[in-house]
C-alpha cells in the first residue's frame, strides 16, 4: 500500500512538472507579454524595454522558466507581473473563498446526491426513479449561469431574500453564517454536481446489482434494501468515489462562471485575470495549485476505492 | 424666471461667506423677513432679497447630512489595482485616488479648475511660470502638516527620464519644481502652458507624503482614510475626521468592481450596491422606470471612431475616407446604441463638452449621394475594405455594422472583422489599416489633440502628418486672448474634420446609476462617477 502511494506521488510530481512547462509555453504563445499588456495604450519602445528588464522578461525563455521553478520550489511564488503585489497574498485571499464554497458544497451536495442515487437504484423504474432521472438529466443540460439566474430570479427578486452578489468579508463567520453568506453560489454548485453524482451512483449500484453474487443473494431471499446497502454498495464505491473526486476538483478549479456571476473573488477568476494580463508567474503558481489539487484528490479517491474493494489491491 | 439687474446679488453669485451666513440664518429658523432685512441692510432690493431667501431654503434642503455608508460598484478590478497615484491605470484607481488624496487644483463641472490644496494659483504673463501657494493647516491622515516638500516630492515623481508615471506627457513641459518657501512652490516651464493647473487637477497628480514609496497603505490628505485595500477584492475608506474642508460626509465607503455588467445591474437594482459604474445602454430605460433609482449621465467629449491609417496605401484614399464619413448614420448611433445618452460626432475629437469646442463647423450627416460621389471618385470599386473591431467600448462594433449596411447600398464592400478585446492594444491598434476605437475625454482640447493628433504623438493612430496643424497646436498653448484662441482651435478642429483619417460618428455620455438617496454627485465629464470627483461630496439623504 505504501509503495503504491509513493509511486502515485512520484507520477504526480512528474505530472505537475510537465503541466508547469505546458502552462509556461502556453502563456508565451499568446500574443503580447506582461509588459505590453501592463503598459497598454501607453507602450513605447523605451518604456517597454525598461519594464521588460525589470520583470525579467528580456531573458531567454528557459532562464525565465528555471528562475521561476527554483523560486517556487523554495516556497517563493514571487510578485505578480501585472501589479507587483506578492502572489501569495493574492492567492491567500481567494483561496479561502474557494475552499469555503467548495467545502460547503461538497458537505451538503455529496451526501444528498449519493443517497438520492442509491435510493433510485433500489427501485429502478419506479415513479421516484423516473422523476429523479428526468430532473437530473435536465440539470446536467442546464449551464451554471442559467441555474444561477433562475435561483436569483426566484429567491432574490421574487421572494426578496438575500443579495444578488456575494460581498463583504467572511472574517469571524461561523458555519451557518458562511452557508448563509454563500447560499446562492453553493446552491447553484450543488445542482451542478448533484445531477452527475445522482446518475453515476445510480448506475454504479445497478451495475453491481447485475452481477452473479447479487443474484445469489436475491435467490437466498435477502431483502433488496439489505442487498444494496450491505453487498452492492461497497463494490460500487470505487466508481462513485472517482466521480466525487472529479467533482471536488472541478469545485476548486472550475467555478469561474459562478464566481463571476455572484461577483466573489475565487481562484478561477484569478487565473483568468492572470491569463488576460499575460502574468505567467501568477498563472503558473495557480496552475501548480490546481494540478496538485487534482493529483491529491485522485490519489485519495484511489486509496478509498482500494480500501473499499480489496480485489483492486491486486490489479490483473 | 425673473431676471434681475446684473449687479443685484442672487444666491449663486453671492460670496461664499454671505451664502453661508444666509444658510446659517435659514437653518436656525430665520423667516423670509429676517433674511430680507439682513440683505436690504447690505443694500439689495426687496426682489433680490426675497429670491435669496428662496434659494437659501432650497439649498438648506440640499445641505449634506453626516453619516451612513455607501457601497460603490465600479466595473473592472483585479490584481493590478494600485494606490500609487503615478501608476493609476483604471477608473477604479481614479476613484480611490479621490477618496484618499487631495491635489493642488480640482476640476469643476465646466472643466475649469478651482484651487484645492493650493490656496492660490498664479501664472506669469506668458504662462511659463506657475506659482502655487499651499493651503496652510492641511493635515495628512497621520497628523503631519502638508508643506512644500510633500508637493515637490509628489510632482517630481512625474518628471525625468526614469519616471514610471502614466501621466508624464501632461507635464513634460515642466522643467523643474522649485520650493520658494514652506508654503509656496513654483513650476518652471520650458514652453508655455496656460492649462497647467487643469492638468494638475487630473487623476495622477495627487499629493503624497514626502519620501513615500510604499503605497499598500498610503497616507493622504483626502476625505477618507484607508481601512482596507485588497487588490481586486475590495477597498474600504473611513471618514477622515480631520478633513480640511466641507466633505467626508459618510462614515464609510466600500468600493469594489463587478466585472460582469448583468451582475452589476442586478446588484444595483436589488439594492446590494448604492452606485454602479457604466450602466449598459440597454438598461437605461429599466433604471429610469425603477423606483428610487436614477441614471447619472454626464455629457462628455468621449467618442468612438474609425481610425484609417494615412501612411498605408490600402487605407489612405481620401475619397474612400470621405465616403465613410458621409455614410455614418450618426443620429441612429446616438439613439440606437447610446439610447440618447450621447451626442453627434463631427469627425473630430473636440465635442461640445470641451471648453474649446468649435460650434461653427457644419454637422456632417448621413448623405448617400455625397458618399456615392466620393466612392466613385475613389476608384476602389468592389475591393473589400476590412475594418477590425472589438468590444473595447460601447458602440465600437455597432458603428462598423451600421456603416457596413449603408455602404452596401452604394455598392461599397466593407468587411467587419470582429476580434476579442484581449491584447487589442498590442496586436491591432495602430497596426491594422482601419480599426474601430473608443476614446475617453481629456480635460482640455489641447491635451486631447496633443495626445492623439499631433504628427509626432505616440498615439497618433491615423499617422496623419500635418506640420501646420502641429504649429498651431503648440502656439495656441500660450495664447491668452479669447478670440484668437477660439479662432485657432476652430482651425485645428476643422483640419481634423476635413483632412484626418478619423471618422468619429458619436460622443458618448458617461452613464452611471445611483440610488435616489445618494446625493452630492459630481458632473466632471472626463470619466465615470463624475470624473471620479464625487468621493469628497457624496452623502446620504436618509442618513
Amino acid at each position: 500500500m505504501l509503495s503504491l502511494i509513493a509511486k502515485r506521488l512520484g507520477i504526480g510530481l512528474i505530472t505537475v512538472l510537465a503541466v508547469s512547462i505546458i502552462i509556461f509555453l502556453g502563456t508565451k504563445i499568446l500574443p503580447g507579454d506582461a509588459a505590453e499588456l501592463r503598459l497598454g495604450q501607453s507602450a513605447s519602445a523605451e518604456n517597454l524595454a525598461v519594464l521588460r528588464e525589470r520583470l525579467g522578461l528580456d531573458k531567454p525563455y528557459w532562464q525565465q522558466y528555471l528562475s521561476w521553478l527554483v523560486n517556487f520550489v523554495q516556497g517563493d511564488m514571487g510578485n505578480s507581473l501585472s501589479g507587483d503585489t506578492p502572489i501569495s497574498g493574492l492567492i491567500a485571499d481567494r483561496y479561502q473563498n474557494t475552499l469555503i464554497v467548495s467545502g460547503l458544497t461538497a458537505l451538503i451536495g455529496v451526501p444528498i446526491s449519493v443517497a438520492l442515487g442509491v435510493m433510485a437504484a433500489m427501485f429502478p423504474g419506479s415513479t421516484y426513479d423516473r422523476v429523479l432521472t428526468f430532473t437530473s438529466v435536465t440539470l446536467v443540460a442546464a449551464p451554471e449561469f442559467f441555474t444561477a439566474t433562475l435561483l436569483v430570479l426566484f429567491f432574490v427578486l421574487f421572494l426578496g431574500m438575500g443579495s444578488t452578489i456575494v460581498s463583504g468579508s467572511t472574517d469571524g463567520m461561523g458555519l451557518f453564517e458562511l452557508i448563509q453568506h454563500f447560499a446562492l453560489p453553493i446552491t447553484t454548485l450543488c445542482f451542478v454536481i448533484a445531477s452527475q453524482l445522482i446518475r453515476m451512483s445510480r448506475a454504479a449500484v445497478l451495475n453491481v446489482m447485475a452481477s452473479p453474487y447479487i443474484e445469489m443473494a436475491i435467490l437466498k431471499g435477502i431483502p433488496r434494501r439489505r442487498i444494496i446497502l450491505r453487498h452492492a454498495l461497497l463494490n460500487a464505491i470505487g466508481p462513485i468515489v472517482n466521480v466525487i473526486a472529479l467533482n471536488l476538483a472541478y469545485l476548486i478549479t472550475g467555478v469561474i462562471v459562478v464566481e463571476i456571476y455572484f461577483s466573489y473573488q475565487g481562484l478561477a477568476t484569478l487565473i483568468v485575470q492572470g491569463v488576460q494580463t499575460r502574468d505567467f508567474v501568477l498563472v503558473q503558481s495557480l496552475g501548480m495549485i490546481f494540478c496538485a489539487t487534482y493529483v491529491v484528490i485522485m490519489l485519495i479517491a484511489d486509496i478509498a476505492a482500494i480500501l473499499a474493494n480489496p480485489r483492486q489491491r491486486h490489479p490483473k | 424666471m425673473t431676471k434681475y439687474k446684473l449687479n443685484e446679488p442672487d444666491f449663486e453669485s453671492m460670496s461664499l461667506e454671505d451664502r453661508q451666513k444666509a444658510l446659517g440664518m435659514v437653518s436656525k429658523g430665520a423667516t423670509r423677513r429676517d433674511v430680507m432685512s439682513w440683505m436690504m441692510g447690505l443694500g439689495a432690493t426687496a426682489i433680490a432679497s426675497g429670491s435669496v431667501f428662496g434659494s437659501a431654503t432650497a439649498a438648506w434642503a440640499n445641505t449634506p447630512k453626516k453619516g451612513g455608508r455607501l457601497v460603490i460598484a465600479d466595473d473592472q478590478h483585479g490584481p493590478a489595482d494600485t494606490l500609487d497615484p503615478a501608476l493609476y491605470a483604471s477608473s477604479n484607481d481614479y476613484f480611490r485616488g479621490r477618496m484618499f488624496f487631495g491635489s493642488l487644483t480640482r476640476l469643476t463641472n465646466d472643466l475649469s479648475y478651482e484651487p484645492e490644496l493650493a490656496e492660490e494659483v498664479i501664472s506669469n504673463a506668458d504662462a511659463t511660470e506657475w506659482t502655487f501657494k499651499i493651503r496652510r493647516g492641511v493635515e495628512f491622515h497621520d497628523g503631519k502638516t502638508l508643506t512644500a516638500d510633500d508637493v515637490i516630492y509628489s510632482m517630481n515623481r512625474h518628471l525625468g527620464e526614469n519616471t514610471v508615471s502614466k501621466a508624464k506627457s501632461l507635464v513634460d513641459m515642466v522643467s523643474e519644481w522649485v520650493k520658494v518657501n514652506d508654503y509656496e512652490v513654483k513650476a518652471v516651464l520650458s514652453s508655455p502652458n496656460a492649462d497647467l493647473p487643469i492638468a494638475l487637477g487630473t487623476f495622477h497628480f495627487k499629493i503624497v507624503q514626502d519620501g513615500a514609496t510604499d503605497f499598500s497603505n498610503p497616507v493622504g490628505t483626502g476625505p477618507y482614510k484607508v481601512a482596507e485595500f485588497t487588490p481586486g477584492v475590495r477597498t474600504i475608506g473611513v471618514r477622515n475626521e480631520n478633513y480640511w474642508t466641507d466633505g467626508a460626509y459618510l462614515d464609510e465607503i466600500e468600493h469594489f468592481g463587478i466585472g460582469d455588467s448583468v451582475a452589476r445591474l442586478n446588484a444595483f437594482l436589488n439594492g446590494d450596491v448604492d452606485v454602479m459604474a457604466n450602466l449598459p445602454p440597454k438598461a437605461i430605460a429599466k433604471v429610469q422606470a425603477a423606483a428610487g433609482k436614477e441614471v447619472w449621465s454626464v455629457k462628455s467629449g468621449a467618442y468612438i471612431n474609425l481610425a484609417c491609417r494615412m501612411d498605408l496605401a490600402e487605407s489612405n484614399n481620401r475619397d474612400m475616407i470621405m465616403a465613410m464619413k458621409h455614410l455614418m448614420d450618426r443620429e441612429r448611433i446616438v439613439k440606437g446604441v447610446f439610447k440618447g445618452e450621447g451626442s453627434l460626432g463631427n469627425d473630430h475629437p473636440i465635442g461640445p463638452a470641451y471648453f474649446d469646442h468649435c460650434p461653427d463647423i457644419p454637422q456632417r450627416e448621413l448623405d448617400p449621394d455625397k458618399a456615392a460621389y466620393h466612392f466613385k471618385k475613389s476608384g476602389i470599386g468592389s475591393t473589400t475594405i476590412p475594418i477590425v473591431a472589438s468590444e473595447i467600448g460601447p458602440g465600437c462594433v455597432e458603428q462598423c455594422l451600421f456603416l457596413q449596411r449603408e455602404a452596401k447600398k452604394i455598392g461599397m464592400n466593407i468587411d467587419v472583422q470582429k476580434v476579442t478585446t484581449d491584447g487589442w492594444f498590442s496586436t491591432v491598434w495602430m497596426k491594422a489599416p482601419i480599426s474601430a476605437q473608443s476614446w475617453n475625454m481629456r480635460p482640455t482640447a489641447n491635451i486631447m489633440m496633443s495626445l492623439a493628433f499631433k504628427s509626432d504623438a505616440a498615439w497618433n493612430e491615423t499617422f496623419h502628418q500635418d506640420p501646420e496643424f502641429d504649429k498651431i497646436l503648440v502656439e495656441v498653448r500660450g495664447v491668452t486672448d479669447p478670440a484668437k484662441r477660439k479662432e485657432m482651435y476652430c482651425t485645428l478642429q476643422e483640419k481634423i474634420h476635413n483632412e484626418n483619417g478619423c471618422v468619429a460618428p458619436a460622443h458618448r455620455n458617461y452613464v452611471d446609476a445611483n440610488a435616489s438617496y445618494v446625493k452630492g454627485l459630481a458632473h466632471v465629464p472626463i470619466n465615470n462617477f463624475g470624473g471620479s470627483e464625487c468621493a469628497p461630496t457624496l452623502w446620504r439623504d436618509d442618513a
